[in-house]
């Protein structure tokens, strides 16, 4: 009966429009007077919340691939993979998805993901005779990707609240990302193939590919030093990032030259923006997680799962129904938060490694970001490509489907995540 | 109300330097440690205080730029007034959590303050440094929240949010 009320509160307020940091902290905090504790607490876990050494790494991450976006590396991304793959049939489909991977690679977030290669594919995909539905889907489903492929503020922020290994997690997402970015490539080369919508484009020449992959060059290496230092042990997720921040202002300002003073603090302000809004949603959940832990509800609702035992598979089932229902709703960094703490306890009863449960969490988070009305990757494609919300969410459904399967193969094979942090 | 908005904006603005800043502080941390086999004791702590101070500092500033992360999916489907309505109560609700956090917030300050506590870390900072900015914190956002719903009847808010990742 708590519990009902409990959520019921915390839906309301959501409901309501109260900023999601304060509607979880809000209901810790009352939860916290009713049940008779120190309301102390509350200012203590946000406190030890922002005071941790991990969560650094998200206004850092944040500041690279704002200096990289202001400085135009989209386009140099973009360009680059076009001008090796572009001829092939949906050429400029498979160019757009590699280009998603790879910012993926330098990016923690979805939105920047879709935002920046959204600009320079749509207009080019458009001109070339593409369906329009099938690129705003495209691009959506393409950005998802961002927080997939390392690194991930969302995986940073899962691995904060379980206390999992960020670096683990980060790992753990490569393999469903290559996948997934395998599926959304071999869906566009069908679809060019059997639509026949689309201008082929001409074979670019060896010296163009060169001059275009040399501009594109230093992004790469960049994605390459995080990736291969987090998986050295050389630095911490926050080091790298930090050092991934160093690195993007030294290739925009000396390598490419094309970050000025105002964008440069352009891409200040909107990571401390951004970074502030989702601490505070992170230091929220904690004063709200503090309180649902001190009236043992997370060990309530794994006792009730346990004694309704059917099996991981239909928890699984269950739990994917209830995440694409909240994700109508909800956006990303929310549904983690809420879902995780309720829900990991259960999971891990029932044999789930508490990572590949985070990678599982984080492919049905995107399927959230792809599905209306709420869907923020949709809002970004419509914004970028001027169109309805209708247009890019019909577009998307193709996509959703190839989401929802990675998840499938992901439970038939959990190694898909688990083989590179802890067999290679 | 046009002067607790301004004072917002340059909390929010130097807090955002400060987290800038953490980048600087810990690409030393690596090179000292890495190049020259020098780890610092300061890296580590300094940027987490500024992590700290830069969050809470923006928080108001994000209130008045409408940054803070809300579910917008309901209210919008409302009329015009029940939206104002809405944002009015989110508004109150902000007030009496920020307002409840700021007082123990300081409770919390002042009892290290008082006592002289430090964090028995590599620098051994006074506790109080890192604390002090929850009161200010929060307190700077109950009164841009104060500030907001009475300005709230003439401007034309619909909704305290917007959506992020």
């Amino acid at each position: 009966m708590t519990i009902i009320l409990i959520l019921a509160g915390l839906f309301f307020l959501l409901l309501l429009g109260v900023p999601v940091a304060f509607a979880l902290g809000g209901i810790g905090l009352a939860m916290l007077l009713i049940g008779g504790f120190s309301p102390l607490m509350a200012p203590q876990a946000i406190l030890s919340t922002l005071d941790g050494f991990i969560l650094l790494a998200v206004p850092l991450f944040l500041l690279m691939s704002n200096v990289l976006l202001k400085g135009g590396v989209g386009r140099d991304l973009f360009a680059a993979v076009q001008a090796w793959v572009g001829h092939w049939p949906g050429g400029l489909a498979v160019a757009t998805i590699l280009s998603c991977g790879l910012f993926a690679a330098i990016s923690g977030s979805s939105v920047a993901t879709a935002a920046t290669i959204g600009t320079v594919a749509i207009p080019e995909m458009i001109s070339r005779g593409y369906d329009k539905r099938f690129v705003y889907g495209l691009l959506a489903a393409g950005g998802t990707l961002g927080i997939l492929i390392p690194p991930s503020i969302p995986m940073i922020v899962y691995g904060f609240v379980t206390e999992q290994s960020v670096i683990a997690l980060f790992l753990a997402g490569i393999g469903p990302g290559l996948l997934l970015v395998s599926f959304f490539v071999i869906f566009s080369v069908l679809y060019a193939k059997l639509s026949g919508k689309f201008v082929p484009v001409e074979k670019a020449q060896m010296e163009e590919r060169l001059v275009a992959s040399w501009r594109a060059l230093p992004s790469l290496v960049l994605a390459i030093i995080v990736i291969a230092g987090l998986y050295s042990g050389a630095f911490t997720p926050t080091e790298a990032a930090a050092v991934g921040f160093a690195a993007a202002l030294f290739i925009t300002i000396f390598w490419l030259r094309t970050l000025t003073w105002e964008s440069f603090w352009e891409a200040v302000k909107e990571s401390a923006i951004t970074t502030t809004a989702i601490l505070l949603i992170v230091a929220g959940a904690k004063v709200f997680g503090k309180a649902i832990a001190l009236y043992r509800i997370p060990q309530d609702i794994s006792a009730f799962i346990a004694a309704n035992n059917d099996g991981p598979l239909i928890f699984i089932l269950l739990v994917s129904v209830v995440l694409l229902l909240m994700g109508l709703v909800f956006e990303a960094l929310s549904m983690i938060l809420i879902m995780t703490p309720v829900l990991l306890p259960a999971a891990m009863g029932l044999g789930f490694d508490p990572i590949w449960f985070g990678i599982y969490m984080v492919i049905m988070v995107e399927c959230a970001l792809i599905t209306p009305p709420v869907g923020l990757n949709l809002y970004v494609i419509q914004a970028v490509a001027r169109t309805t919300l209708a247009n890019v969410a019909r577009g998307v459904w193709p996509f959703l489907l190839l989401m929802l399967g990675t998840v499938g193969v992901l439970y038939a094979f959990p190694d898909l995540a688990l083989y590179i942090p802890f067999k290679w | 109300m046009i002067f607790i908005s301004q004072v917002s904006r340059i909390a929010g603005l130097f807090g955002a330097v400060l987290m800038a800043l953490t980048g600087a502080m810990l690409t030393f941390e690596v090179v000292a440690r890495y190049f020259f086999i020098k780890p610092t004791i300061w890296a580590a702590e300094l940027s987490q205080l500024c992590l700290i101070w830069g969050c809470l500092l923006s928080m108001a500033w994000l209130l008045s730029q409408r940054r803070h992360i809300t579910v917008n999916a309901v209210t919008s489907l409302l009329p015009k007034t029940a939206q104002k309505a809405c944002v009015a109560l989110a508004l109150l609700c902000i007030i009496v959590f920020s307002g409840i956090v700021t007082i123990w917030g300081w409770d919390i300050f002042y009892d290290s303050f008082s006592r002289g506590r430090t964090t028995g870390s590599l620098l051994n900072l006074p506790t109080w440094v890192a604390e002090l900015s929850v009161p200010l914190g929060f307190g700077l956002l109950t009164l841009q929240a104060v500030a907001d719903l009475i300005a709230l009847p003439r401007d034309a808010t619909h909704t305290l949010g917007a959506s992020h990742e």
